[in-house]
C-alpha cells in the first residue's frame, strides 16, 4: 500500500465518526415546498460546483455526485462545503425572512492503487427542518377560543456514501458507491391558546430516526482530449421513519438519474452542462418527476478561477399538481493555497422558486476548503 | 503570489453557524404541515367510579373561624369560648409571700372576620358560660344559659356610624384609631383590612375574678340583626385572630414596714378552647345517603373520596389542556344570603381510602366558590390534576371532595354521586390529540384561489 493509499485509509477512518454524528447537523438548503412532502432534496455539490449552477458536479471529484469523477484523485484529499441562506418567502401576501447556515457535504477520497480511488463521506438527501406557525379560533365548549400552532422539524437524513471509482482506459473511468441513508428530526408540536388561564398549553415533543439504502453507479468518457462526457444513476429503496422504536412509515424513494458534458475551451476556460432527472412521482402524495439542468464555466488559471452558473429545475413536492419550479444563477471564485495543497472557493447563488402560489427567494453564500495533505 | 492563510478559516465557519431563523407563517395547507393539531372536546360520563362520603374529619372547635348567626328556619348559631386562666395570687416583691389580687375590670376583645355589609342593625349579645364547656358542649346543652340575661350586648352599625377618635392621648394604650359608644364599646378595623375588632369592657360583675374558678371565664356569643345575622368570630387554631381578655387588677404591696401601696397591673389571656354550637346540627350520614349523595362540609366536616378511571386515550393519544369536573347538588345549600364557601377537590397522594393523605400542591387543586341558597351545576377546573394523572401512570387517580373553610360553618353541600345514573358526577375533558408525527403525508389539496 503505498503512502498516499494510506493516508487515505486514515482519512477515511476520521471522517467515519463524523459522518455517523453528521445528521443532526447536515442539513441542506430549506424550503417550504418540501414542508408537506419527504423534505427539502440536497445537492450534492461542492462549491465549486454549485458556483457553476451545478453544472460541474458530474466532473468534480468532491460533489457526491458522481463517482467515475473520483478516479482522477491522485493524492488523499478532502473536500467540505458550507452554506448560510437568508431566505424570504411569499404566499397570499404574508411574507417572513428566514435565515439558516448548514454544512451539506463532506468528501474524504484517496487512491488506494494506481487505478482504484476509494471515498467516503456525506451529503445531504432529504432536509427536514422548519418551523411553520399558524393562527387559528376553534370553537370549543362553545365560545371561540384563538390558537397559536407551531409545528417544528429540526433535523435531516443524510447520505452516506461509501465510494469506489477507477479508471479502466485512459479515456473511460467508472465509480460504484453504496448509500446508506440515516438521520432523526427532532419534532415538536405545540398549541397555544390566548386564553392560557383557563386552557393549557399543549407540547408534544418526539424524535424521528430515518434509515434506507441505496446504490448508485457512474462513468466518465473522454471523447477528445477537451470533451468529457458524464452519466450516472442512483436508485433508493424506501426511507423507513422509526418513532419510539415502531416503524411509523415507509416511503417508496426515487431512481434518479443523469448526465453532463464538458468542453475544455482553452487552456483556461471550463464550460460545463448538465441535466438531471429524479423519479419522485408516485413516491409519496403530492411528489412529481422532476428535471433539472444546468450550465456553467470556469474561467482563469487553477489557482484562482472565476465561476458562474445558471440553473433551472423543478422540485419535487409540492402543492397544486404541478412540479414547483427553480431557477437560480451563481458566481463563484477559487483560490488555491501551500502549493495546491489547499484551495478556499467562495460562491454566492440566488434562487428564485414557484409554484402553489409561494414564491421564495433566497440568497446563499458558500464557502468550500479542500485540502490535499 | 499571496498565500492565503488557513488560520482564518475558524472565523468564516463561525460566521457560518450563526442563529438560525427558521419559523415561518404557516400558510395552510398547501405550506403547512400535512397534518395539524386536533382539539377535542367531550364529557366522560362514566369515569367517576368508587365515590364516597366519610365524616368526622375536623370538628368545630378545629375551625378557621366561628360562624354566629340567626337565620329562622335555617340555622341558629352560637359561638363558645373559655379565656385561660390568672393567677389569682402575686408576688409583690421579692419576699416569697404573696398577696391576693384585686380585679377591677376586663377588656374582652372579640375579631370580626367576616360580615355582611348589607346586614342592618347587627347586635352581638354576650353571655357568661360554665366554665366547663369543652368539644363536647352542644347546642341544647348550654340552650339555658344562652336563654339568661345576657352580660352585655352592642350595636355594630351604631359604633360604626360613632366619629372616629384619633387622639393619639386616646389611641396609644388602644392600638389605634377607634370608634367608641356610651356603654364602653370600641370598635377599630385590623390593620388595612376589613376585619372589625371589637372590645368589650367589662366589669367585676360581668367578668368576675373568682378565685375557685383561677379567674377563668367562659362566654358565648349570639347575634341579631334586622335581616342577615350571620358573621364569622375569629379562632383560637389562626394566629392572632381568637378572643383576648385583658384582666385589670391591683394588690397591695409594702413599701417598708409600716407603709404599703396599691399596684394597678393587667394580665392579657387568650382562649383555651372556642367553637360553636349551631341548631338545627349537620344531618347524620346515614347509609342512604352514603350510598347516593357526595358530601362536603358541616360539622363535624364531612368530605367524599372520588375515584376517577382516566381512559387510556386520555394518557396514550392525548394531551389534556382544560378538564372540568361537573357535580350535580342535591339541593340548594342553606345559609345565609349572600354568604358562600369553597368546594375544594385536593388529589389523594395514595388512595387509602377515607384516610388517604392528600396532595399539598395547591397547584393541583381544583375550587370552586358557592354561593349560599345556588342549585346550579356545579363546575370545578381540574386541568392540572388531570394533566398530572395523564402524564403519572402509577399516580392514584383519586380526589377528595372538601369545603372552605371547613369545620366553619354549618352549610353542607350534597352532590348526586355515580349511583345516580341519570345526575352522576362526570369529567368534561378539552383534549389535544397527540400530533402524528412521522407518518406519511396525504395528498394536499389544490392550489390556492
Amino acid at each position: 500500500m503505498t503512502r498516499a493509499s494510506r493516508t487515505a485509509v486514515v482519512l477515511l477512518a476520521l471522517a467515519a465518526p463524523a459522518a455517523l454524528a453528521a445528521p443532526a447537523a447536515a442539513r441542506a438548503q430549506d424550503s417550504q415546498f418540501g414542508i408537506r412532502g419527504l423534505g427539502t432534496p440536497g445537492r450534492w455539490e461542492s462549491v465549486r460546483a454549485r458556483a457553476t449552477g451545478g453544472a460541474f458536479a458530474p466532473f468534480d471529484a468532491f460533489s457526491p455526485l458522481l463517482e467515475a469523477a473520483l478516479a482522477d484523485v491522485r493524492r488523499a484529499s478532502a473536500g467540505v462545503t458550507l452554506g448560510t441562506s437568508w431566505r424570504s418567502v411569499d404566499v397570499g401576501g404574508v411574507d417572513a425572512s428566514l435565515r439558516s447556515s448548514r454544512f451539506p457535504a463532506l468528501v474524504i477520497v484517496g487512491p488506494v492503487s494506481r487505478r482504484i480511488v476509494v471515498a467516503g463521506g456525506f451529503a445531504t438527501y432529504l432536509d427536514k427542518s422548519f418551523s411553520v406557525t399558524t393562527r387559528d379560533t376553534v370553537d370549543l365548549r362553545g365560545k371561540p377560543e384563538p390558537v397559536t400552532d407551531e409545528i417544528t422539524s429540526d433535523g435531516a437524513i443524510a447520505d452516506l456514501r461509501l465510494a469506489v471509482a477507477a479508471r479502466l482506459h485512459p479515456h473511460l473511468a467508472v465509480g460504484v458507491a453504496l448509500h446508506g441513508l440515516t438521520g432523526s428530526t427532532r419534532v415538536a408540536a405545540i398549541r397555544r391558546f390566548d386564553d392560557s388561564a383557563t386552557y393549557r398549553n399543549s407540547t408534544a415533543l418526539d424524535e424521528l430516526a430515518y434509515q434506507g439504502l441505496g446504490g448508485s453507479a457512474s462513468a466518465l468518457l473522454d471523447l477528445t482530449a477537451d470533451l468529457r462526457l458524464a452519466g450516472w444513476i442512483r436508485s433508493d429503496t424506501k426511507l423507513i421513519t422509526d418513532i419510539r422504536g415502531r416503524t411509523a412509515a415507509e416511503q417508496d424513494l426515487p431512481l434518479s438519474f443523469g448526465g453532463g458534458v464538458r468542453w475544455r475551451a482553452g487552456s483556461e476556460a471550463l464550460i460545463a452542462g448538465a441535466v438531471a432527472w429524479r423519479l419522485w412521482g408516485g413516491k409519496s402524495p403530492n411528489a412529481y418527476d422532476t428535471f433539472g439542468w444546468s450550465l456553467g464555466a470556469e474561467v482563469g488559471s487553477a489557482n484562482s478561477p472565476v465561476r458562474l452558473g445558471l440553473r433551472r429545475g423543478q422540485l419535487p413536492f409540492g402543492p397544486g399538481g404541478r412540479a414547483p419550479t427553480e431557477v437560480g444563477v451563481a458566481f463563484g471564485l477559487g483560490r488555491q493555497f501551500s502549493g495546491g495543497r489547499g484551495r478556499l472557493d467562495f460562491g454566492i447563488e440566488r434562487l428564485e422558486r414557484k409554484g402553489g402560489g409561494l414564491t421564495e427567494r433566497a440568497w446563499t453564500f458558500l464557502l468550500g476548503l479542500t485540502v490535499r495533505p | 503570489m499571496r498565500r492565503v492563510r488557513p488560520a482564518f478559516l475558524p472565523l468564516l465557519l463561525a460566521a457560518g453557524a450563526c442563529t438560525e431563523r427558521l419559523t415561518a407563517p404557516g400558510v395552510c395547507p398547501n405550506f403547512c404541515p400535512a397534518d395539524s393539531l386536533h382539539v377535542e372536546d367531550t364529557v366522560l360520563a362514566d369515569v367517576i367510579v368508587r365515590d364516597s362520603a366519610f365524616s368526622g374529619y375536623l370538628q368545630g372547635f378545629e375551625g378557621e373561624a366561628l360562624p354566629v348567626a340567626d337565620l329562622p328556619g335555617i340555622v341558629d348559631s352560637r359561638a363558645i369560648f373559655v379565656m385561660n386562666k390568672i393567677e389569682m395570687r402575686v408576688q409583690p416583691g421579692t419576699d416569697t409571700a404573696t398577696v391576693p389580687i384585686t380585679g377591677d375590670s376586663s377588656w374582652l376583645r372579640l375579631r370580626i372576620v367576616r360580615r355582611d355589609t348589607n346586614t342592618t342593625n347587627l347586635r352581638l349579645t354576650l353571655y357568661r358560660l360554665p366554665i366547663t364547656i369543652d368539644s363536647a358542649t352542644t347546642f341544647d346543652s348550654v340552650a339555658a344559659d344562652f336563654s339568661g340575661a345576657p352580660i352585655d350586648s352592642v350595636n355594630i352599625d351604631s359604633l360604626l356610624a360613632d366619629s372616629l377618635i384619633t387622639d393619639t392621648a386616646l389611641t396609644n394604650p388602644r392600638g389605634g384609631p377607634y370608634r367608641a359608644d356610651s356603654a364602653g364599646h370600641l370598635l377599630q378595623f385590623s390593620g388595612a383590612d376589613s376585619i372589625l375588632v371589637l372590645t368589650f369592657v367589662l366589669d367585676t360583675v360581668q367578668a368576675p375574678f373568682v378565685e375557685a374558678d383561677s379567674g377563668r371565664l367562659a362566654f358565648g356569643v349570639r347575634v341579631s340583626a334586622d335581616t342577615l345575622a350571620s358573621i364569622a368570630l375569629g379562632a383560637n387554631d389562626v394566629d392572632d385572630s381568637d378572643a383576648r381578655i385583658r384582666r385589670f387588677y391591683q394588690y397591695q404591696k409594702m413599701i417598708d414596714s409600716t407603709t404599703d401601696s396599691t399596684v394597678h397591673a393587667f394580665a392579657d389571656r387568650e382562649t383555651t378552647f372556642d367553637g360553636f354550637v349551631f341548631n338545627p346540627p349537620t344531618p347524620a350520614l346515614d347509609s342512604g345517603s352514603v350510598d347516593t349523595m357526595l358530601v362536603a362540609g358541616g360539622v363535624p366536616a364531612v368530605r367524599s373520596l372520588v375515584r376517577v378511571a382516566i381512559p387510556a386515550i386520555l394518557r396514550d393519544t392525548a394531551d389534556v389542556v382544560r378538564a372540568t369536573l361537573v357535580l350535580v347538588p342535591v339541593a340548594p345549600v342553606q345559609g345565609a344570603p349572600g354568604d358562600s364557601f369553597i368546594v375544594i377537590a385536593r388529589p389523594v397522594v395514595t388512595d387509602l381510602g377515607p384516610k388517604s393523605p392528600l396532595v399539598s400542591n395547591e397547584a393541583f387543586w381544583g375550587r370552586k366558590t358557592v354561593q349560599i341558597g345556588s342549585a346550579d351545576t356545579l363546575r370545578i377546573e381540574v386541568t392540572e390534576m388531570i394533566r398530572s394523572w395523564a402524564l403519572d401512570t402509577t399516580a392514584a387517580t383519586a380526589f377528595v371532595l372538601g369545603l372552605i373553610p371547613e369545620a366553619a360553618t354549618y352549610a353542607q353541600i350534597r352532590f348526586y354521586s355515580s349511583r345516580a345514573s341519570a345526575f352522576r358526577p362526570a369529567l368534561h375533558v378539552t383534549y389535544v390529540r397527540r400530533f402524528p408525527f412521522g407518518t406519511a403525508p396525504p395528498a394536499a389539496p389544490g392550489p390556492p384561489p
